[in-house]
Order: structure tokens, then C-alpha cells, then sequence
């Protein structure tokens, strides 16, 4: 359970160790007492590390604001309180960013993920001219930092007139890098012995990326799906810029919209705030994460 | 008109069932200024009516106020309607004005706030709004003149005051009492240095409670050391951008705040002054007047308000943002751009918006209007930070005209305060930095002014 609150909780979570299970096990095996128990004691930290700011958004959520701003603080709300959050869903149209948020993550990390799927394949498993120089546009194209790109893509989507539009916050952001990347490498890793048995029973391309790879790569694509979908569900400047009305904006902005710029901010109303937006990635996680076992372990069994 | 006379704890409860602001909008006639009356229904206009982009930057209570006059100003008569959309903090939404100036998806009305109008102007994006002024005869002279003359550049208004603060100074009325102290904030520094280490309370070496508290980093500390430049004597540079960290007296108010936290060690700086003073963390601090709806809202006890301190000089700024039109916008639309401008700072708009959100009422007349006066006897602190106006002036050119120049400026003083560092040689180094980020402004501005 700490384990996924904190990864839910997080918008970058830690690159996530896609093959090594083996290896993970071979050195658990022989790890002593007390290298046990400094790894209990570091997963005690961690869990702390990450589990402290949650836990404090939540009985933030519960606290009224004079006890939020009362000093000593306190770890308990006293007088629990559910005002906050009708307080915060009544502030902004909460309903329709959640509408707008599940249409921008789902055809996002769709597109997302469908572009790195298929790239990847390519780049892992295709023979064709120049190959290793668009990997390297492809590994350059990872350094750039999205900041840079704002502006030059704010004047594309302007000129395409997508501005305040689905496809405006969508598309730019459909195809990235990062996914082609990871996938590749872990494409790779997969045993060639199940390709050409493939290829000897007539699969083509296609049935072989459908059939064949991505069963085996599946908790490497889970893993990247997930990061996606939490990255595009707290994305934050890029919808604020390319959008206009309330109508289009998206929950992070909502939160937004509950602070205040120069006076004192309603903590408990902006934590309320917080859990509606925290709350679905949570459910999708935990319902997700099956499939990273899943996969795991079948790919162990196979190696 | 019962909206003007509810506090803001009433109506903060009111929100806590989301009809707050709408049942308000249903109980109230809109206002409409000068001539421009009510339009009923039935006299539908012959021609569409005209609309108009309005981008702004508040969020919480106060944007919703402002959705609120929108409203009114929509329902107030059928040629224009405002279109109103948020986007984001005074720094998100100036740059993406930048952005779309460019690409041509700029609003016609823009909030702008203190340090960025200004670039606008230096790109030439803002329209000269004195003959639009004139056509709906808006008074210039009734507007608070050190607000109004902040947005004038060459005897031209470009930028017209709305949402305008000031700091104030802050004291917790229980610690005063039991100080001993009398209920009213300290004339000059040198009274407060004597009450200061009264209100001081220690836990052995650690401070419990300061007696007062500087903001660390963040954008508002050279905001506040503002004033208290002037109040040495001293300035952070000339309209002309002469800059003048290095002077005697200005490095000398450096030098006061920094002894304030490592001499006499009564002070500190602190990432939230508000929440340091709504906890009873320090007796007091200087903050801005937009922070007292919160801290009336959330403290648990009485708090006064004062004018700042004196040291030779009595001294005191403006900040906050203000409404322009930029020049993109068609000739049609200028017109009826002009018009909300008008009605969101008219007497009448500007005492809601201030009651409602602690900023300053920009108009001189709103002052004498009855709702002022009733809601100045019911909250007396608010009335404080208005006597206190006139006396303001506008800040210098080197932290609102400087590009990045607040953070530069900033940046400095926490060295002071933060890592005691030696005032003079952080000023030092602060000036030769506003200079050569000035130099570029300084050139655009003669192609300009000449």
C-alpha cells in the first residue's frame, strides 16, 4: 500500500526496473542479517519520505483553516471537518475538468503509448537504411527540455486555429521520445529465439509485435503507460497556456484556481482540491499494478 | 444594498455552500456608471452586441469577485460583453500575452501587474487610452493620483489602477497588551526598537515569537524594503534608471534590516510572514493590505493595522495590477474595451472590489460613497490602509521597470538577511546587475521617448 501511494503520489516517478527480477532475487538469497536490516530500515525512510506529505495533504483536507495556521501544528485534525470539500468542488467546475482531464490522459497516453509501441518495434527489430542516425535524432529529441519547445509549439497550435481545442492540448504532446526509447531497450532484451520461431510459423510484423512482443514486454509497457498517464493527468503549464475558458481547462488548473495570489490561502480547500485529482490515478495504479507482477513473473518463468 | 455591508467571514461561510456569490448576483440590481443605464429585456439593441477578450489573473475569492463584476458589467447593458478568461499567476498571464501577440490570438484587455505593464509598453503593444478616457468621460483626477500616474508614461495613460495594494504595517493586539504596549502601531522604528525586545519571546536560545518578520526570497521582500528605503532617506534609482543601491543612506536601511535579524536579533526571516503572523509566530510584520481579508478570516485574535514607520521620512508604495487595452486590438473593440475598463474601476465597481478583496479603492469618490463609510466603521483596519494612500507614491523604476529587477533585488536583501552577509558589498553587487540589465532598457527606451 506505501509502495503505491507514493507512486501515485509522485508526477515523476523513479524510472521504473523493468528486467531485473532475477537479479533481485540471486541477491536476495545471500544478503546478511544486517544488510536486511538496513534495507528495512531505508524502506522505512522512504515510506516516511513519501508517505509524510500525503498523509499531511489528507488531514490537511479535514482540518478546519483556523487549525491548519494554529501553531504548534497538529497531526490529528481536532475538530474534523468535511466543509472543505464541497468548499473546493463548489470554487471551480470540478465536473468538467474531470471530464476534460479523462479525455486529454486517455487519447494522450493512448496515442502515447501506440506511437511508442510501434516505434520501438521498429527501431529494435527493422533493418533499414540510417537506422542509427534517426536513434540518434530520436536520443537528441529526449534531451530537449519541453520549455524550450512552449513557445514554437504554442505558434503551430495557433496558426492550426487548435487553440482552446482537445486536439491543441493533445496532439503535441502524442508522440514523445521517451516511451520509443525505453521500449526499445527492453525489445531488445527479449530472447531472439521466440522471433524466429515466430518468423518460421509465418508471422509478419504486425502479427509479431501484437502477438508475440508486446505479451512479453507487457510490464514494460504497463510501466510506461502509467508514467504517461500520470504525466499527462498533472500536466499543467501546457494546458493552461494552449487553452482559454474554463470550459477546456483541466483539474491541475483547478487546483490552481484555489489559491491566492497575494492574500492567505484556504489550505484545506486547495488539499481537498488535491484529493480529487489524486484519487483517480490511485485507483488506476492500484488496479494497474497486477499486470506489472503478472508480467514479471511470466517473463521469469520463460528466461 | 445589502452585498456592500457583509463581511468577508460572512461570505466566505456563504461560499461554503457554493451559492454564495450567485445568490448575491440574484438579489442585487447591477450598478451601472454614468450613463450607461440598466437595460432591460425588452429594449434589445438593433445591432449584435460587441465582444470582448478580457484575460486576467485571480484565482480564489478574489476571482470570483471579479467574475462577479464582469457579470454585472455583462448585465448592465447589451453592446458589449466581456469575454472573461483566466490564465494563470501575473507571470503566466503576461507571458502568454508575449505568446500570443505573436501568434495572434492576443486578448483586448489585459491585467497587468506592477512589473510587467511596462515591457508592454517598451514593445509597444499597449494603446495611449486618454482620448478613450475622454469619450466616456472618465475623471483622471478622481483616481488615487499616485495609482493613476504609476501608468502614465509622457503625460500618456497606458495603465489604469484596479487591483492596487500597499504594504501596512501588521501588529497581533494580545501581544501588544502584553507588552504593555499602547494599541496603536510604533511612529518611527526607533519606538519600535524600544517596544521590540518586549514583544520578543524566547524558549531558552530559540525564539518563540519575534517581534517582527521579513519575507526570505521570495518576490515580496524588495516589494516591503521599498518603503523603507524612502524612510532612510535613501532609493533603489531615479525615474532615468540612475541606479542608487550604493548610497549612503539606502545601504544604511539595508543595514537596519539586516541588524534587525543578526544585532538585535528580535526579527526573522520567514517563507510565510502571513502564516508566521496568523500562528502568532511574530507580533508583527509589514504585509499587504490584500492579505487582511485572510488574516481576518484565520487569525484568533485581534489584530490593528498602521500606517509603516518613519525613520526621517515617512514612506510608502503602490503595488498590485492594473487594467490595459493592448494596441492589436481593432478599432471597434477599442471603444467598448474602454467601457468595462471604466465601469471595473468606477466608484461604485472599486468599492466592491475592494470590500470583497482587500485591495485599495482606486477612486477618490468611492470614499465618500455610504457603503465605504459603513463598511470603514465595521472594519477599522481597512480604513487605516486608505487614510494611508495618498500618502503613497510610486515604486522606483528599478525593481518594477528592471526586467527581473524585484528578484534581483530580492535575491540581495536575503543574502542580507538570510546569511548576514556584508550590506554593502551585496548592494554593490546587486547594482552592477540592474545596471547592465537595465542598458537594454534604457536604449528602448529612447528609440521610444527620444
Amino acid at each position: 500500500m506505501a509502495s503505491t501511494t507514493n507512486l501515485a503520489a509522485e508526477t515523476k516517478p523513479a524510472p521504473i526496473k523493468t528486467n531485473k527480477p532475477t537479479t533481485t532475487h540471486w541477491v536476495g538469497q545471500q544478503r546478511s542479517l544486517i544488510g536486511r536490516v538496513a534495507a528495512y530500515l531505508g524502506l522505512v525512510l522512504c515510506v516516511l519520505l513519501i508517505g509524510l506529505p500525503v498523509y499531511w495533504m489528507i488531514s490537511g483536507a479535514f482540518k478546519t483553516p483556523q487549525e491548519i495556521y494554529s501553531v504548534p501544528p497538529t497531526w490529528i485534525p481536532t475538530q474534523p471537518t468535511l466543509a472543505s470539500f464541497p468548499k473546493a468542488w463548489n470554487s471551480a467546475p470540478f465536473g468538467r475538468y474531470y471530464i476534460n482531464s479523462f479525455v486529454v490522459t486517455l487519447f494522450g497516453s493512448g496515442f502515447e503509448v501506440f506511437f511508442a509501441v510501434t516505434s520501438a518495434y521498429a527501431f529494435a527489430f527493422l533493418r533499414f537504411p540510417g537506422k542509427r542516425y534517426i536513434f540518434l535524432l530520436l536520443l537528441a529529441a529526449l534531451m530537449v527540455p519541453v520549455q524550450v519547445t512552449i513557445l514554437p509549439n504554442y505558434l503551430t497550435v495557433a496558426r492550426l486555429s487548435w487553440i482552446n481545442t482537445y486536439q491543441g492540448i493533445i496532439i503535441p504532446g502524442a508522440s514523445v521520445a521517451y516511451g520509443a526509447f525505453l521500449l526499445r531497450q527492453y525489445y531488445r532484451t527479449l530472447p531472439t529465439e521466440i522471433m524466429d520461431a515466430a518468423r518460421v510459423d509465418g508471422a509478419g510484423h504486425i502479427r509479431t509485435l501484437v502477438s508475440v512482443v508486446t505479451p512479453l514486454a507487457k510490464p514494460a509497457i504497463v510501466s510506461f503507460a502509467l508514467l504517461s498517464i500520470v504525466a499527462k493527468w498533472n500536466e499543467f503549464l501546457w494546458p493552461l497556456i494552449v487553452t482559454n475558458t474554463k470550459e477546456m481547462r483541466v483539474l491541475p488548473i483547478g487546483i490552481y484556481w484555489l489559491m491566492v495570489e497575494e492574500g492567505t490561502i484556504d489550505w484545506g480547500v486547495v488539499m481537498a482540491g488535491t484529493i480529487f485529482v489524486v484519487l483517480p490515478v490511485l485507483i488506476v495504479f492500484l488496479y494497474a499494478q497486477r499486470y506489472i507482477v503478472d508480467g514479471i513473473a511470466a517473463g521469469a518463468v520463460k528466461g | 444594498m445589502p452585498e456592500k455591508t457583509i463581511s468577508r467571514r460572512t461570505l466566505l461561510k456563504g461560499m461554503t455552500v457554493g451559492a454564495g456569490v450567485l445568490a448575491l448576483a440574484g438579489c442585487t440590481a447591477p450598478v451601472a456608471p454614468g450613463p450607461a443605464a440598466p437595460a432591460g429585456d425588452a429594449a434589445a439593441p438593433a445591432q449584435e452586441a460587441v465582444t470582448i477578450l478580457f484575460w486576467s489573473s485571480f484565482t480564489g475569492k478574489n476571482g470570483e469577485t471579479e467574475t462577479e463584476l464582469v457579470k454585472r458589467f455583462n448585465e448592465s447593458q447589451s453592446d458589449v460583453v466581456i469575454d472573461y478568461q483566466f490564465q494563470g499567476s501575473y507571470e503566466e498571464t503576461a507571458q502568454k500575452v508575449t505568446a500570443a501577440l505573436q501568434a495572434g490570438t492576443a486578448p483586448d484587455i489585459s491585467l497587468l501587474s506592477d512589473v510587467w505593464w511596462f515591457k508592454f509598453y517598451l514593445n509597444q503593444t499597449l494603446l495611449p487610452l486618454d482620448d478613450l478616457l475622454n469619450a466616456q468621460g472618465v475623471d483622471v483626477n478622481d483616481y488615487q493620483d499616485s495609482l493613476i500616474n504609476e501608468g502614465v508614461r509622457q503625460g500618456v495613460h497606458y495603465w489604469i489602477p484596479f487591483a492596487r495594494s500597499t504594504p501596512l504595517f501588521y501588529y497581533n493586539k494580545e501581544k501588544w497588551a502584553a507588552a504593555g504596549l499602547p494599541d496603536r502601531g510604533p511612529e518611527t522604528w526607533d519606538e519600535f526598537m524600544e517596544w521590540a525586545p518586549n514583544l520578543l519571546e524566547m524558549e531558552g536560545e530559540e525564539m518563540k515569537t519575534a517581534a517582527f518578520t521579513h519575507p526570505d526570497g521570495a518576490s515580496y521582500i524588495a516589494w516591503l524594503f521599498q518603503p523603507v528605503t524612502w524612510q532612510w532617506g535613501g532609493k533603489y534609482s531615479d525615474p532615468d534608471f540612475t541606479m542608487h543601491m550604493t548610497d549612503e543612506l539606502t545601504v544604511a536601511a539595508g543595514q537596519f534590516y539586516k541588524d534587525t535579524v543578526h544585532t538585535y536579533k528580535w526579527a526573522r526571516p520567514s517563507k510565510d510572514v502571513q502564516a508566521d503572523f496568523i500562528g502568532g509566530l511574530t507580533a508583527a510584520a509589514m504585509m499587504s493590505t490584500g492579505s487582511m481579508g485572510g488574516i481576518k478570516a484565520n487569525a484568533t485574535f485581534e489584530f490593528g493595522t498602521a500606517f509603516l514607520p518613519k525613520k526621517e521620512y515617512f514612506g510608502c508604495c503602490t503595488g498590485g495590477a492594473g487594467l490595459a487595452i493592448l494596441s492589436r486590438t481593432p478599432a471597434e473593440k477599442q471603444a467598448p474595451a474602454m467601457q468595462y475598463i471604466a465601469y471595473a474601476s468606477s466608484p461604485e465597481s472599486t468599492a466592491f472590489w475592494s470590500q470583497n478583496t482587500g485591495y485599495m479603492p482606486v477612486r477618490k469618490s468611492a470614499l465618500d460613497l455610504p457603503e465605504m463609510q459603513t463598511y470603514f466603521e465595521t472594519y477599522p483596519q481597512f480604513k487605516t490602509a486608505v487614510d494611508q494612500l495618498p500618502l503613497t507614491q510610486p515604486q522606483d523604476s528599478a525593481r518594477v521597470f528592471v526586467p527581473n529587477g524585484d528578484q534581483i533585488i530580492g535575491k540581495g536583501l536575503e543574502r542580507i538577511t538570510v546569511q548576514a552577509e556584508e550590506v554593502a558589498a551585496v548592494f554593490a553587487e546587486v547594482q552592477a546587475t540592474l545596471e547592465s540589465e537595465a542598458q537594454p532598457v534604457v536604449e528602448a527606451l529612447r528609440a521610444i521617448e527620444g
